[in-house]
């Protein structure tokens, strides 16, 4: 019996070891497979190819239209892989890449906000070095958002800037002038409103503790003649006489005082877009967005105020004050595997016809979905002769007179100012601090981030 | 060799139950003389996954966290306790301390309550229980994320559903402001929406539990005069205990962890901020991925240090 039991183990185990070895084998395989870079040893390298490659581009937006793609494709043999990712989710898979020291993609996103933080950082090639970005200046006002210590750290690729907007029929039916060209008119005009009874609120003002907020009180900072930071980054909205903080005041005050709805407390500024503006719930946003008069407010199934809304020149102090710029760009990450591609795609994708071809000027087959205005000046004049773009006559002179957020241009710190922005005016909003404290607060910050320590 | 197998194997197989023979036939006890790998080959590749994706990141944060990490002001070097300092005066993370202690504290308390009440209910079968533990489960299966979308339409203050309610029925003028004006108010709504994420799997927990206790002793306890509430009391309770523990256990890492329902629903605003959202700033906005692990570390030590001390109040070995 023994014998048999031994006979039988020697015959059963090495086939029961021999399967459980591979299996194991396999699983390290596989395991060791996995943490592997996939082998094609260019991660971080930078090939030069520029034909017969794909290349990958992360942008927060829609891909252009198949056709359009594939015309590049045919005529550069670069093919393009598009990710389209939330701008939130891009930010940090751009940081979370580069501090690893890993590829991510081949172009991606870059944000006027964070062009200082990425140029400090030199996480991205010069563009100067892969476009004539020389030749572009005049024709894209908006390039010098996306210069840092000389060099271009993104080409933008459209044009959105900071614009009012009114739904002129409430103002007509209040009798005032619906294109105030100062902050007191404009004031003035929404309390007349109010008190008229046209809406119960008219002012949009997206008081959530979010980027929105911040853009808001930059763009009314410049509309009471000031900035937020010098050239230096210092803040510039400490005491009552500064424009930064009486745009501060006006904005709660205007909370305060009833002319925005209470529940814009907790409202971003696309919830504000969508939910008030759109619906005819209030009669003005004061810091809104260029485009949205032809892709929200002028679309039936998302808006009941369709042909009522106009841009107007942002109201100043003694007249029309500039329009701030809050383009989006592309660059290239240093990572990138195949940097000399992604140049050709990005000249490609930011070229002036193409961008006429996006905003729908040559039809709607060529327009890619959601893009806001075309970065190049040639391509919003062809848009307002073609009366393709809605206020296209108000929207033109204001881009060629938009000018940047910051002199210096964005701050390597800037998210972390902007945090304190936020946070600190929707405090002084909801009344857990007053706006002395809000400005002395973000202030302090700023001076702490600018000093460096 | 394979002639003599094949005879021989017919004969094991049919006995497998026989005794081993011992010495009787004059040989030597059959002893292995070598380790049987079998069972670590098996299970190397789970190890290992489990050695790179939590061991390697968990060791890299606690050495991490002494160390200045911070992209915009390289190179990386040692720091002391310098992290944890800057972690000290930080005012939004000291704000935010005492909102996650309100999430811990009531998310806990009552998604344990409503785990125990739920189970006990659906401990009896009755018809449909299966489709209503089907739509409990429900918003546990939903990202923390979608869900706090889908309370962002709820609690919005223009359009949302509640105001309208209350609009309809002439109690507001329905503007009423739910989440950002008031602070109490705004933490209360954020954990009820994580409860009710939550809540559904301590239900589970609990009901897996329950189903475990021999209707005997409920019986038992009857004839002896035992009220139901009694019998909640001195059976239930005791018998459901490390279910209890295990989902409490459970819930302290979620609420202490909370990110997405009251970034969602509040934003950046002081009012709802939890901790693990500074440390998503101090990591992600700031790059200073020091202080992100500094914070991480601690965050992880806290909810070792609770879920302890909750495995020593509440759990108790129960042999059935």
């Amino acid at each position: 019996m023994l014998r048999i039991r031994r006979r039988t183990g020697t015959r059963i185990t090495p086939p029961r070891r021999r399967t459980a070895l591979i299996a194991g084998l396999t699983g390290l395989a596989l395991v060791l497979a996995g943490c592997g870079d996939g082998g094609n040893g260019q991660a971080g390298g930078g090939s030069t190819q520029t034909s017969g490659v794909t290349i990958t581009v992360a942008l927060a937006s829609d891909p252009p239209p198949k056709a359009a793609l594939e015309a590049f494709t045919k005529q550069t043999g670069i093919t393009v892989n598009w990710v389209n990712l939330d701008w939130d989710s891009l930010q940090n898979k751009i940081s979370a890449a580069a501090t690893a020291n890993t590829y991510f993609a081949d172009a991606t996103n870059v944000d006027w906000s964070r062009v200082g933080q990425l140029g400090k950082l030199g996480w991205y090639f010069p563009m100067e070095d892969y476009v004539d970005t020389a030749a572009m200046e005049a024709d894209v006002p908006q390039l010098a958002s996306f210069k840092s210590d000389g060099h271009v750290v993104g080409i933008p690729y459209d044009a959105s800037i900071m614009v009012t907007t009114v739904n002129t029929e409430m103002f007509q039916k209040a009798g005032v002038n619906p294109a105030p060209k100062t902050m007191d008119e404009y004031t003035n005009a929404l309390r007349t409103i109010k008190s008229k009874g046209v809406v119960q609120y008219p002012l949009n003002i997206p008081f959530a503790a979010a980027e929105g907020l911040s853009t808001y009180w930059y763009e009314a900072t410049n509309a009471f003649g000031g900035s937020v930071l010098d050239k230096d980054g210092k803040p510039q909205f400490a005491t009552p006489d500064t424009a930064g903080y009486k745009a501060a005041q006006w904005m709660v005050d205007a909370l305060k005082s009833g002319l925005v709805p209470p529940g814009n407390i907790n409202v971003t500024d696309s919830q504000g877009q969508q939910t008030l503006m759109a619906k005819g719930v209030v009669a003005s946003t004061f810091s809104d967005y260029s485009g949205t008069v032809g892709t929200l407010y002028g679309i039936k199934a998302s808006s009941s105020v369709v042909g009522k809304v106009k841009y107007i020149k942002t109201p100043g102090v003694s007249g029309p004050a500039a329009n701030l710029s809050n383009p989006d760009g592309i660059g290239i990450p240093k990572k990138a595997k195949y940097p000399n591609a992604a140049a050709k795609f990005i000249e490609w994708f930011t070229a002036t016809e193409q961008q006429a071809d996006f905003s729908g000027v040559n039809g709607p087959d060529k327009t890619m979905p959601g893009y806001p205005l075309p970065s190049h000046l040639s391509a919003v004049k062809q848009m307002t002769a073609k009366g393709n773009l809605i206020g296209g006559a108000d929207l033109e002179p204001m881009l060629e007179g938009s000018k940047p957020v910051f002199e210096g241009g964005a701050p390597a710190w800037y998210p972390k100012f902007s945090n304190a922005v936020y946070t600190n005016l929707h405090a002084a909003a909801t009344g857990s601090m007053s706006v002395e404290q809000a400005m002395k607060a973000i202030s302090d910050t700023a001076t702490q981030l600018a000093s460096g320590s | 060799m394979s002639a003599s197998s094949s005879t021989a194997q017919p004969t094991a197989t049919a006995q497998p139950a026989s005794p081993p023979a011992g010495p009787a036939t004059g040989s030597a006890p059959v002893r292995r003389s070598r380790v049987d790998l079998l069972p670590y080959l098996l299970i190397a590749p789970v190890m290992i996954f489990i050695a790179l994706l939590a061991l390697v990141p968990a060791v890299t944060t606690v050495v991490q966290s002494f160390f200045r990490v911070d992209a915009l002001d390289p190179p990386t070097r040692f720091d002391g306790f310098g992290n944890f300092v800057r972690l000290a005066g930080d005012k939004a993370l000291l704000g935010s301390i005492g909102n996650t202690v309100f999430y811990v504290v009531v998310g806990v308390a009552l998604s344990t309550i409503i785990g125990i009440g739920a189970a006990v209910v659906l401990q009896k079968p009755f018809r449909g229980r299966s489709l209503v533990i089907a739509v409990l489960i429900l918003p546990w299966a939903l990202p923390g994320a979608v869900g706090g979308v889908l309370w962002t339409g709820i609690f919005d203050p223009n359009a949302g559903l509640i105001n309208s309610v209350l609009s309809t029925l002439h109690l507001s003028d329905g503007n009423a402001v739910l989440l950002g004006q008031n602070r109490l108010l705004t933490i209360t709504l954020i954990e009820l929406v994580q409860v009710w994420q939550i809540a559904p799997l301590s239900v589970l927990l609990i009901l897996a539990v329950l189903q475990l206790i021999p209707d005997e002793l409920y019986e038992a306890a009857q004839i002896d005069g035992c009220t139901p509430w009694s019998a909640f009391l001195r059976i239930t309770l005791p018998l459901a205990r490390p279910g209890i523990a295990v989902t409490m256990v459970q819930a302290v890492i979620a609420t202490l962890n909370v990110f997405d329902q009251p970034y969602v629903l509040n934003g950046a605003a002081n009012t709802g901020a939890s901790v693990t959202m500074q440390t998503y700033f101090i990591s992600f906005q700031d790059l200073d991925f020091g202080g992100g692990y500094a914070l991480s570390l601690l965050i992880t030590l806290v909810t070792l240090v609770i879920s302890l001390g909750v495995i020593r109040l509440v759990y108790r070995r129960v042999e059935l």
